[in-house]
């Protein structure tokens, strides 16, 4: 019987469908001290620039409503909340508790107070009601997610008429000569990285793998559009390593 | 697919908001200027810089975007010399004004009170040097424009007053004035003196 027991990939290995949560816990529970040296090392920095873009895009404005599903430590809320003022609010969730309570000292440390709300909560079951959000994004979280579809599905109810969804998560290098490169880069160089700057070169091989078992650019916006949403787009940073997708909801 | 803004304008809007949220946190007053701005969104437009830029004023001070959804509260045009010349000029020549216009008065009036060092942060990008003769240029400049608007001033005043007699000096229009008043006295006086003598009558 146990044959028959659904399966979905961790990484490049396939586990049964309730492990995925549990082990994508272990990873970040292992990586959130070290999240954001991390980040800064294995993006050389560029993942501030992927950030910055996405905010700029949101054309958020104050009094808006923000959810930053796996917000983590906290990047985008923090720029999101300054920019909704006392009037919006920013929700940061996440389904990892660690990774919250990084995020919230952070913050907290930045003067950022009042408008954000800390939320541990699973992306495939989000505990808010119907047309909540103006702006929901989910930045390098999606692919951890077991059930996309249900995620997506979930973030299109969550979000309000006229609202958009941002996904900024890796994707499919366009130029080849790049990708060889890459490739080399997050097998070889990445996890041996994460070995000496956070002793776990396990989790690492782990996020080098999930982000190539994570849909292409054009398969995601078909699952975007499956989901529900109106329109979508997407727009490839840095030669697609990564990529953001924008969905409406009409 | 809607217009997506590029690196120039990301670096440009990342720059002129990190400018001016540490000229606000260098200012005697911390930005009360901006005060009635809270939760406002002003536009500008940045010529030659064809995308514009949105300022949103919130109690974390000033966010500088490209994209915004829905309209802002108030939008202006100037070029782009002029916006970063406010320091040295301390006025914002708009070609364009929309919107809530006392709005975008104060913006500007905000931003005139500022004490924006662009040359420092400028060095940042380019080295000390460059940024010093850019600095050094824009202000010969300006000083350079109100010497000449001084000195035209003064030449076509001399012209019109002393070589073609168009216009009186100062002193004329002085003692001139002074003598229509003096008239208007005196016939004040002479009024109520006939008014006393009818009333005799």
């Amino acid at each position: 019987m146990s044959q028959n027991k659904p399966t979905i990939d961790f990484g490049f290995a396939e586990v049964p469908l309730e492990e995925k949560v549990k082990k994508v816990k272990g990873v970040f529970d292992s990586v959130s001290s070290n999240y954001d040296i991390m980040n800064d090392v294995m993006s050389m920095g560029v993942h501030r620039l992927w950030k910055r873009h996405t905010i700029e895009l949101s054309g958020i404005r104050p009094g808006n409503v923000v959810l930053d599903l796996a917000g983590g430590t906290g990047d985008l809320t923090k720029e999101f909340a300054k920019r909704v003022g006392k009037t919006g609010r920013v929700v940061l969730a996440d389904i990892n508790e660690s990774m919250v309570r990084v995020g919230r000292d952070r913050l907290i440390n930045a003067g950022i107070a009042g408008n954000v709300e800390y939320t541990i909560t699973n992306a495939e079951a989000l505990a808010f009601p119907d047309n909540t959000f103006d702006v929901c994004t989910i930045a390098f979280g999606l692919r951890n997610v077991t059930n996309k579809d249900k995620a997506l599905e979930e973030l299109y109810r969550v979000l309000k008429p006229g609202g958009q969804l941002m996904i900024l998560e890796f994707s499919k290098v366009t130029q080849p000569l790049l990708a060889k490169f890459y490739d080399f880069y997050s097998f070889n160089i990445l996890p041996k990285m994460g070995k000496l700057i956070a002793n776990d070169e396990d989790s690492y091989q782990y996020l080098a793998e999930s982000i190539r078992m994570h849909p292409d650019q054009e398969t995601l916006k078909q699952m975007m559009l499956d989901a529900g949403f109106d329109k979508v787009e997407y727009l490839n940073m840095s030669e697609g390593i990564v990529a953001l997708h924008r969905g409406w909801k009409y | 697919m809607s217009k997506q803004p590029g690196l120039v304008n990301i670096s440009l809007s990342k720059t002129i908001e990190s400018v001016l949220n540490t000229a606000i946190r260098l200012d005697e007053e911390q930005g009360q200027a901006f005060k009635g701005l809270e939760d406002k969104v002003i536009k500008v437009t940045l010529t030659p810089v064809t995308s514009p830029v949105y300022f949103l004023f919130t109690s974390y001070m000033v966010s500088v975007q490209n994209q915004l959804t829905g309209e802002p509260d108030a939008a202006l045009e100037c070029t782009l010399f002029d916006f970063m010349s406010l320091p040295l000029n301390r006025t914002l020549p708009t070609s364009l004004m929309e919107g809530d216009t006392d709005l975008a008065m104060q913006f500007i009036d905000g931003l005139c009170g500022l004490d924006i060092d662009w040359e420092e942060h400028l060095s940042h990008y380019t080295g000390d040097l460059v940024a010093f003769k850019i600095g050094h240029g824009i202000r010969s400049f300006f000083e350079q424009k109100q010497t000449t608007k001084n000195n035209l001033g003064e030449t076509v005043k001399e012209y019109l007053q002393f070589e073609i007699n168009a216009l009186p000096t100062q002193s004329q229009v002085k003692r001139f004035v002074q003598q229509v008043q003096q008239t208007q006295d005196e016939i004040d006086q002479l009024a109520l003196r006939i008014e006393a003598l009818l009333t005799k009558t």
